[in-house]
Formats: structure tokens, sequence, C-alpha cells
């Protein structure tokens, strides 16, 4: 089983400029043009103040363990060699509310801890997709 | 004030559960539509709707409706969602009888649970929900890794422990001893508990609902012709479904409180009764952990008490808070919410054999409450005074 078996991230419309960004290792968030809220996961339109204007920008890449699972049953074959495996929640410290999903990588799922530091790493898949990851910082 | 005792539950019927039914949903929900039919003394010519909610695995109304020979349907619904609307599909057909658009509303869900298209993506592929882009490639897609991440939060933030969670496992089995039509009937303890293994850490397989095939039909008519019908009615209340922040997106960062927590407030206002009047209360249990947040978030304890509350006893059959009467899907089976409902009208006929709540006149009936999809949706029915 490798990387290239895992399900493949179904990009939407929203979602295409954060993928091409995280294919060039850069992770990036919107930041909302009316009332400046930092947004994750991308949509067109603000959630707080429907302003339709937003920018990417880029943000640290660092966060602390919100919650954490480590897995052990096997729900798809691509992860049979992976179990047991962390997939983190992690709160980002560049805003109070804005949270990724990732599997942990470098670190041993038995350590992790809630608030643990973390940070983002680039995996590259293939030619065509780029994943971000976490490990402890 | 709105739909309170507008509508009744007039029949209930059911397949029997199993791992594999051996037949297709259609034929599920025929069957338990015909004995839902008959408890209520009514035959297929006074059905003129149908509801039901499927993701993709199950028989639609436009389809059950002329093989069971409905002469007409003047209403149906088809609602796209998994536990989380359970209950709204009866808060909708109680709507449409309510205002007269249909008399006599068949609600049904058929699954096959186990032998076909299992939930988490063991039967079939992730699900089709555009955010899954952000965690699938993870390995985090299955409805116990998003409950386990949900237990997590809560046992970080409240102290609650594996040891609280279990005893509402535990408990949940107790009741089930006692329903001829549970799946698992073996007594379990905690220490059984605590062996289990691990499927998503911090949850075992022991805090897991089971995988079923069966079908559940509920009969909605008025509440008014009800009472002219076979068994004695049971009132729909209060019938509210809705919510706000989707967790499954990862917008909304605090997995400790769930939707009921928003609902709840007009639940109850719409039935007009508290949490201290609720006799008996059928827990959406997918996992041990919606049960627990649930007992916070309908009211029954302080927020952040579930594990504490669970593990003194409270919610046994002759606690002050029986929950999950019939083992729930923990230990009965998983029809993905309408069997609460069913066991509801059991418990408020007087109907539920050794597991009966004695003077049960009121009971919550809950559906997943929004972990996987956004809201959720209750019932509070009652005895017909
Ligand atoms: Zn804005």
């Amino acid at each position: 089983m490798s990387l290239a078996e895992r399900p493949r991230p179904q990009v939407d419309r929203d979602s295409v400029p954060w993928w091409e960004a995280v294919r060039r290792h850069e992770l990036l968030v919107q930041k909302c043009g009316g009332c400046g809220t930092l947004r994750f996961p991308p949509r067109a339109i603000c959630g707080r103040c429907r302003a339709r204007e937003s920018g990417w920008v880029p943000i640290e890449g660092t966060g602390r363990v919100a919650s954490w699972i480590v897995c052990h049953q096997v729900f798809m074959r691509a992860f049979a060699d992976e179990v047991p495996y962390a997939v983190l929640h992690v709160r980002l410290d560049d805003a109070e509310d804005l949270f990724m999903y990732g599997d942990l990588t470098e670190g041993d799922p038995a350590e992790v801890t809630a608030g643990m530091p973390v940070e983002a790493v680039f995996t590259d898949v293939d030619e065509d997709l780029t994943l971000v990851r976490w490990r402890p910082r | 004030m709105g739909l309170r005792d507008r509508a009744a539950i007039a029949g209930v019927g059911y397949t029997p559960f199993s791992k594999d039914s051996g037949v297709s949903t259609l034929t599920l929900a025929i069957d338990a539509i015909l004995a839902a039919l008959d408890d209520a003394g009514l035959a297929v010519d006074d059905v003129d709707a149908l509801a039901t909610h499927r993701v993709g695995d199950s028989t639609p109304p436009w389809v059950v409706a002329p093989a069971l020979g409905v002469p007409e349907v003047s209403w149906y619904l088809d609602q796209f969602g998994g536990g989380s609307v359970s209950h709204a599909v009866i808060g909708q057909a109680a709507m449409a009888v309510a205002t007269g658009v249909a008399r006599t509303v068949v609600c049904y869900r058929a699954i096959n649970a186990r032998s076909e298209f299992r939930m988490g993506g063991t039967g079939r592929g992730a699900a089709p929900v555009f955010d899954a882009q952000y965690q699938a490639p993870y390995g985090y897609f299955a409805p116990p890794q998003q409950f386990a991440m949900a237990t997590r939060a809560h046992m970080i933030k409240y102290g609650t422990t594996h040891e609280q969670l279990g005893h509402i496992a535990v408990g949940q089995r107790a009741n089930a001893v006692k329903n001829p039509r549970a799946l698992k009937r073996d007594p379990i303890t905690l220490d059984d508990y605590l062996a289990s293994r691990w499927i998503a850490e911090p949850l075992r397989l022991l805090d897991c609902c089971l995988e079923t095939d069966g079908a559940c039909a509920v009969v909605v008519t008025s509440a008014e012709r009800a009472r002219d019908l076979a068994t004695p009615p049971v009132l729909i209340s209060g019938a509210v479904w809705g919510g706000g922040d989707s967790f499954f997106s990862g917008q909304g960062g605090d997995f400790t409180v769930s939707e009921a927590a928003r609902i709840a407030p007009r639940l109850y206002a719409m039935a007009g009764v508290g949490p201290e009047d609720i006799d008996v209360a059928e827990l959406y249990d997918c996992f041990t952990y919606s049960v627990l947040v649930q007992l916070e978030d309908y009211g029954f304890c302080a927020k952040g008490e579930g594990g504490p509350y669970a593990a003194s006893g409270a919610t046994s059959l002759d606690g002050p808070l029986p929950v999950n009467t019939h083992g729930g899907f923990l230990s009965e089976g998983y029809v993905h919410g309408i069997n609460h409902i069913a066991e509801a009208v059991a418990q408020l006929r007087g109907t539920a054999g050794d597991r009966q709540v004695s003077g049960a006149e009121v009971a919550l009936s809950t559906a997943q409450p929004g972990y996987v999809l956004a809201g959720t949706s209750a019932l509070i029915l009652r005895t017909d005074a």
C-alpha cells in the first residue's frame, strides 16, 4: 500500500486554488474582503458578512492538537499497512477558530497529547497530488 | 403551539433484524409497512402518503408505492440524509397530516446495512460530501472515527472516562436481554467492555452500534382519526429538526456540544414539557458517546456531567431516566433511528413486556445529534390523556 492508493480529494470549484497552493507547498486560507475573518475550508461567500470578495493569505502552518484519534480498524484497504495511525484535529495558531484535519507523520501515535504543538508537512504523493500532514514541533 | 398533539402514531411494524436479510430493501420496506398497517387496523387502500430518508442505500417511495399497491399518492417525502434526519421524517409526516395534505402517511426506513451498504465506506466509497476532501485522504472518513474525535474532545475538556462510556454499553445490553427482538442478548460486564478491541481510540468495538439488515415502519395520521383506530394513539407533541454548524466541515471547532443543545429549547417549548417530565428517553446511540452528549444537551444533567450521570445508574430501567430501553442500536439493532421511535411507542402503549417502564406517559426520541452532517431532529411523544 502507498499514499497513492488513499482516497483522492474530490476537489470542488471553491477549493481548486487551495489544492494548487498545497501542490506548491504553500499553506493558504482565505481572508474575507469584508470583515477580515480568516476562513477554512474555502468558500466563495463569507458566512459572517456575506461578502464575496476574499484573498488568499499564507499562514504559519503551526498549530496545536485540539483532539485526535488512533485508528486501528481497517475501513479501507489503502490504510491496511498504516494502522495504528493517528488523525489530528489541529487548531491553527493563526486564528482562534481555524482547524484542519490531517494524519500524524514522523511521530508516535501513542504519544500524542492534548495541546501538543505540531507543524504542517507537505507530502508529494505523485505528479498530481500533495497532501498536508502534521508532525510534532 | 405549532404541531403539538395534532398528529399521532397509530401503528408500528418491524421486519426481523439480522446480519443478512437475503431480500431487497424494497421487500423489507413492504413487510414493515404491512406490519405497521396491521397494527393500526388499516389497509393499503387507506395509505395516501409515504415518507423515508436514505443515503443512496434504500428504495424510494415512488418505487415502494406501486409495489405495495397504494391506489394514489397525495404526498411523499424522499429525504436525503442519514440518522440525523430520521426523526425529521416523522415530523414532516405530522405536518402533512396536520395541514390536510395527507391523511395516512407510512414512514419507513429499510436497509441492508450489513449485507449490502455498510456505513463508513466498507461496502462503498467515502461519503460524497464535499468537505470530505480535507479528511478522507488522511484516513478519516468512517463514523466511528468521527465520533471518536468528538469523544476525545469531551475527555480533554471534561475528564470523561472510558469506564463512563462502558456503563452506557453495559446498561443498554442489560435492557436488550429483556427484548426478544434484540440481536445481542448476552449480558456484558464493564470488564468485557474494557477488553473489547479498539476501533478508533478512544472508541472500542463495544462503543459501536450494530450493523443491521432490517426495516421498521410507523403510521402517522391525525390525532382525531387515530382515536378511532385499532390501538390507542401516541400523540406527537413535539417535532423539531434543524441546527446550524456542520462539525464535519471543520467549521465550528467545539465537538463537546452537539446540535441537540440547539434544538432542545424549541422541542420542549412545542410540547409544553421540560426534561423533568420525560419518563423514558430513546437517545440516538450510533456510539456510546452520542448518548452521553445528549444527556447533557437535552438537559438531563449539567454540561460536562454526562459521564458521571450515565455511570450513576440514573439511566437504567429502574432509574429516574430510563434510556434506550430496548437496548438501542448498540444491542437491539440499527435501523438508522426509526426503531427508537417504535420503542418509544411501545413504552407509551405499555406493551414493552419485561422492559416496560411503569407509568410511562411522555417519551423523548432523538436522531443523530449532528456530528456527521449538520443538524439533528427529535420527537416528544405522549399518551392520549
Ligand atoms: Zn466576512
